[in-house]
């Protein structure tokens, strides 16, 4: 499918200027004696986390808004850069806390791509099982979350139980529900445990149906309908000119996927769909949203399909430098006892130089720049942020929304305040 | 936290699935996750418009010492500008471990024992 | 793909399947207008600055041990073999280009500056470097010029320093044991 499907939301653009991410009260609409400013959060029900956003109201009509960040922003990157690299995995996945597997996946690339390491086929493909089904999870805390601020409050609950199904997943795998810390330098931290195909393979074929409920619920219920079409308008040019990536950039018409475009892991040997559409609103989002989650169903049924194939190959790596020798060797082979010693204390070296990975990530374009001095810590981590870029796009979305839209808007960009303030 | 209110751990068995939107109806105040030098006073801001009796539950290693965020910008630990009732361990705590903390601290109240507040102030 | 054409371009590099593309400092936006308007790179992804004071020396964050520099390919030295180029500046400041279209691609351009000296903005190329850039002054003290709005972003308003230096401490409190008064 060509990238672009050239429809055409709105006329020009309508980034604000001169500051792209402050829309200020337009003095030839707005009488600035009838401005009231009002303050949004931080701690509000309905920003997602301590997200604070001023708003200018004339009446009910937002005339100007800002968003103001950084009441999450934890010191990771330069947490990171005083671990060594073995104990640094355990920060990625704190940052965007919904998609976890994702972001620690996108760390540990960066590490295999300067040391060169190859990973195993069973490691490759289990890994995009649960980064396929952390993808479904994070659309359904947005769903549940989303459709609870808008009032279609059953929705939580039906969301968050099919969430659980999937922690109880992760947690079969990792040991943990979430924040699992199972995806490790050259594969997996463990094996998958025997009976994960199984019942993997039981959620995917009750899932679908449960999308499909969600669907008959929402997708001609008036009051969403009313509530999330034509609002929150942005254009395929604006979104490119924001660097939009993911949902936002699909509602918009743009016909872009990492996972298709530039495939990572193993995503060109799979068959799945790029859900794009024209509209550009609320509601296209909602809808990208899930066909993703009937999509990544597709994804994970191949993937259980060569896990199977791939029993008792390796998890992980051989390269004893970087990975910790199993644990019965250490009794009869020297070399594999220094080896342990060495990782376990000072840890593995990471070549010197600087990269840039990123994987599609459930709310778009999740990047990392990873710059190493060839010694046992990372020099400079910078995460790239999809929450970030989408909260940029706030101030040129939200343009002649009522305040009831805004939270619709602002529930659509998805941000996680972990992810956008780090 | 999300997870307490949903259908498997059903914290509405304890009757404590209002979440206020106000801290002005509120008794209790979970603090869950890290807290940032920014984000200390608007927290305190909240805690300060709660009407007494209050409580607080500090959920996580985050909140109750600042976890594996050593650094310029975490608050080692929200007890220095709120007083704690209850710290709940774990990163993330499991939704089982939130309600035995919240368990627990209904089992302080009928026991009698105090609000934080009567009984210590802030950390150092 | 040859960049031969982008303006003030200093020299250009490939590894690990990336292209780096140093680029003098004062031509940035020249350079960036090139590769927006000719060779397609319509989305600024991100902007990573990065502090390299200390590259090199013993003992200084980034090293462990004794070594120097250690070269993982090189079995046997102990990683006495080998210690990192010197930087020509104190910060790099990288800029990271995708191109949306029927022919993605990715490229870096970067600028070394040294402290104090500021580098021009390119929101007038890209509206998404307003964050990106707002985020890189508060945290690394890097100037950018011809920004309307340079405030801190994530920390608060009235915060001194710049926290990513590598300078600047790392903060927290030390632990304290339970037996000690």
């Amino acid at each position: 499918m060509a990238v672009f499907t050239g429809t055409r939301i709105y006329e020009g653009s309508r980034i604000p200027s001169p500051v792209p991410t402050i829309l200020e009260v337009d003095p030839e609409r707005h009488s600035l004696d009838d401005i009231l400013r009002i303050n949004f959060g931080p701690n509000h029900p309905s920003t997602h986390g301590v997200l604070r956003l001023i708003v200018d109201l004339d009446g009910e009509t937002v005339a100007g808004i800002r968003a103001v960040i950084g009441y999450l922003h934890t010191g990771f990157e330069k947490s990171m850069e005083q671990k060594s690299w073995w104990k640094s995995v355990t920060y990625p996945a704190r940052i965007d806390y919904l998609s976890f597997h994702a972001h620690e996946l996108l760390y540990v690339l960066a590490i295999e791509k300067l040391l060169g390491l190859e990973v195993p086929r069973r490691a490759t493909w289990a890994r995009m099982a649960l980064a396929e089904l952390n993808r479904i999870h994070s659309h359904l805390v947005w769903l549940g979350t989303s459709a609870l601020e808008l009032g279609a409050i059953s929705l939580f609950w039906y969301a968050f139980d099919d969430r659980d199904q999937i922690l109880d997943l992760f947690e079969m795998a990792g040991g943990t529900r979430m924040h699992t810390r199972y995806v490790q330098v050259g594969g997996l931290a463990e094996d998958l445990p025997p009976a994960f195909t199984s019942e993997a393979r039981a959620f995917c074929e009750a899932f679908p149906r449960s999308v499909d409920e969600y669907e008959a619920l929402l997708d001609r219920n008036a009051i969403w309908l009313e509530r999330t079409k034509g609002v929150g308008l942005l254009s395929a040019e604006d979104a490119l000119a924001l660097a939009q990536s993911g949902p936002m950039l699909r509602a918009s018409g743009v016909s872009w996927d990492l996972r298709r475009n530039m495939p990572y892991l193993a995503y060109d040997e799979v068959d799945f769909e790029v859900p794009v559409y024209p509209e550009g609103d609320v509601y296209a989002r909602y809808k990208v949203h899930m066909d993703e989650m009937r999509q990544s169903v597709r994804i994970v049924r191949q993937c259980l399909d060569r896990i199977e194939e791939t029993e008792g190959e390796p998890w992980i790596a051989d390269d004893r430098k970087v990975v910790l020798p199993p644990r019965h060797e250490l009794h009869t082979s020297m070399e594999t006892l220094i080896h342990h010693f060495k990782l376990v204390t000072e840890g593995f070296t990471v070549p010197e130089g600087e990269v840039y990975v990123a994987i599609e990530s459930p709310r778009g374009e999740a990047g990392c720049t990873l710059v190493s001095d060839g010694g046992t810590r990372p020099w400079r981590v910078k995460f790239r942020p999809p929450s970030l870029a989408a909260l940029q796009a706030t101030a040129t979305v939200a343009q002649n929304c009522l305040v009831a839209d805004l939270i619709a808007v602002a529930a659509s960009l998805d941000p996680v305040m972990g992810d956008v303030d780090r | 936290m999300m997870s307490i209110v949903s259908s498997r751990y059903d914290i509405a068995r304890f009757g404590m699935e209002r979440f206020s939107s106000s801290p002005r109806q509120a008794d209790l105040l979970i603090v869950s996750g890290r807290v940032t030098h920014k984000m200390a006073p608007p927290l305190r801001q909240v805690y300060d418009q709660m009407l007494e009796p209050k409580w607080v539950i500090a959920m996580g290693a985050c909140a109750s010492s600042g976890g594996m965020f050593s650094n310029y910008t975490t608050l080692q630990g929200v007890d220095k500008i709120v007083p704690v009732d209850v710290h709940v361990p774990g990163c993330p705590p499991r939704p089982e471990a939130l309600i035995e903390g919240i368990v627990r601290l209904h089992e302080k109240i009928r026991a009698g024992v105090p609000p934080a507040y009567q009984l210590r102030g802030v950390a150092e | 793909m040859t960049y031969a054409g982008v303006p003030g371009l200093v020299e250009m590099r490939e590894a690990y399947g990336e292209t780096t593309l140093v680029v003098d400092p004062a031509r940035l936006v020249e350079a960036c207008l090139h590769l927006r308007d000719v060779e397609g790179f319509n989305v600024l992804v991100d902007i990573a600055a990065t502090d390299y004071l200390g590259w090199g020396e013993p003992g200084v964050a980034g090293h462990y041990g004794t070594a120097s520099g250690r070269d993982l390919n090189e079995p046997g030295s102990q990683g006495h073999a080998r210690v990192p180029e010197p930087k020509p500046e104190r910060f790099a400041v990288s800029y990271q280009l995708l191109r949306v279209g029927e022919e993605p691609a990715r490229v870096r351009v970067q600028v070394w500056v040294a402290d104090g000296e500021p580098v021009p903005s390119v929101i007038s190329v890209w509206p998404s470097a307003d964050w990106y850039e707002r985020e890189q002054w508060d945290l690394l003290g890097i100037r950018f010029e011809g920004h309307p709005n340079l405030v801190r972003l994530l920390m608060p308003e009235d915060w001194e320093g710049h926290p990513l230096r590598k300078d600047y401490p790392i903060g927290g409190e030390p632990v304290r044991f339970s037996d000690e008064e």
